[in-house]
């Protein structure tokens, strides 16, 4: 262990000084006791068990070198996960027995309903189907459209779809958590947020809003959100619990 | 229970739970109604005496959902900031 200390690289068996503190970083009982809020102090007493069940077990046994970090599937992720399993089981047992839902009239395919809609998660498809407004009037065709607005909004469904696509490529990173990233965090945000208000267009004959209100909107909070995100993580990257997460995600194996 | 956020969340979705069940028994005749949104119809006319206790079961989980998040995320959070104040002064 003595060799591994002087080794500045976090090595994927779970030595080096990445994953075991150093003594100097190691707090004080003095420390220790300071931390007395509630769940910082929960997850801190955790984290610092299973750090020294780890070093115990490795100073201990003869089996030195592991294959994969993190901690042991029994019990720590086992008993999680059957508690989490158990407890939405129970759930759905529970609302079914006590709120069935009623029996719909059956559909009656002889009549066309009125408004004819998607399933509801294919309404950002539908909604960008109902972009005319942004199909550019140009001038050097004498006003005329270089598409139809039919055409404009399956080439925007190409669009969409496609950068959906490339966005896996586009950034391989190995951050687990938004706060690690901000600006890709608030990406996301942007994309799901801009994902709810196309889908509001889809349905705008439906809703109580003037619709180009409504269509300036769908555009407009987006980028607000992303902005409000961006701020939020950035702030987010500062105090003890956002270090204390990341000596945790440091477990991770290298990329 | 960790700390107040979670005994406030516990309150809040408990309650809660029971609440929307006692909604959907007594004040949910239909679930496509257009005139009035499920849970939030208008109780049923002379209850009998077990539906007039769930009825006021009901009222007292909706408020108990609220103000017991309310005490745990509020009310005492702001009373150890002040008791912290005043004991440092």
């Amino acid at each position: 262990m003595a060799d591994d200390n002087e080794n500045t690289e976090t090595r994927t068996d779970g030595s080096g000084p990445g994953i075991v503190a150093p003594d100097d970083e190691v707090p004080t009982w003095r420390e220790r006791k300071e931390r007395t809020q509630g769940l910082s102090r929960l997850t801190y007493e955790y984290f610092e068990r299973s750090r020294r069940e780890d070093q115990d077990l490795r100073q201990e046994s003869s089996y030195v070198e592991r294959d994969v970090l993190g901690f042991p599937t029994w019990p720590h992720e086992l008993i999680r996960n059957l508690s989490l399993t158990s407890f939405f089981v129970g759930m759905i047992l529970f609302l079914s027995a006590t709120l069935p839902p009623e029996m719909m009239a059956v559909a009656d395919p002889s009549t066309t309903p009125e408004i004819i809609l998607p399933d509801w998660y294919l309404y950002w498809s539908f909604g960008l189907l109902k972009l005319g407004p942004l199909n550019p009037e140009l001038s050097i065709l004498g006003g005329e459209k270089l598409m139809a607005d039919r055409t404009y909004g399956v080439v925007a469904n190409i669009v969409v779809v496609g950068f959906i696509a490339i966005v896996p490529f586009l950034n391989k990173g190995s951050a687990r958590r938004p706060v690690e990233q901000p600006f890709w965090g608030a990406v996301g945000v942007g994309g799901v947020v801009f994902a709810i208000t196309i889908s509001a267009l889809a349905i705008k004959n439906l809703l109580p809003l003037d619709t180009h209100l409504l269509f300036d909107i769908t555009f407009l909070a987006p980028i607000v959100a992303t902005l409000i995100s961006y701020a939020v993580l950035k702030s987010m990257r500062e105090g003890y619990m956002f270090d204390l997460n990341r000596r945790y995600y440091r477990l991770r194996p290298p990329k | 229970m960790a700390d107040e956020f979670a005994k406030g969340f516990g309150i809040l979705t408990s309650a809660g739970l029971i609440w929307m069940v006692l909604a959907g028994w007594f004040n949910t005749p239909t679930f496509e109604a257009k005139e009035y949104p499920q849970l939030l119809a208008p109780d049923p006319a002379n209850p009998d005496t077990y539906t007039a206790i769930a009825l006021e079961l009901k009222d007292g989980l909706f408020w108990f959902a609220i103000l017991g998040a309310l005490t745990f995320w509020v009310v005492i959070p702001v009373g150890r900031e002040l008791y912290a104040a005043y004991a440092s002064e």
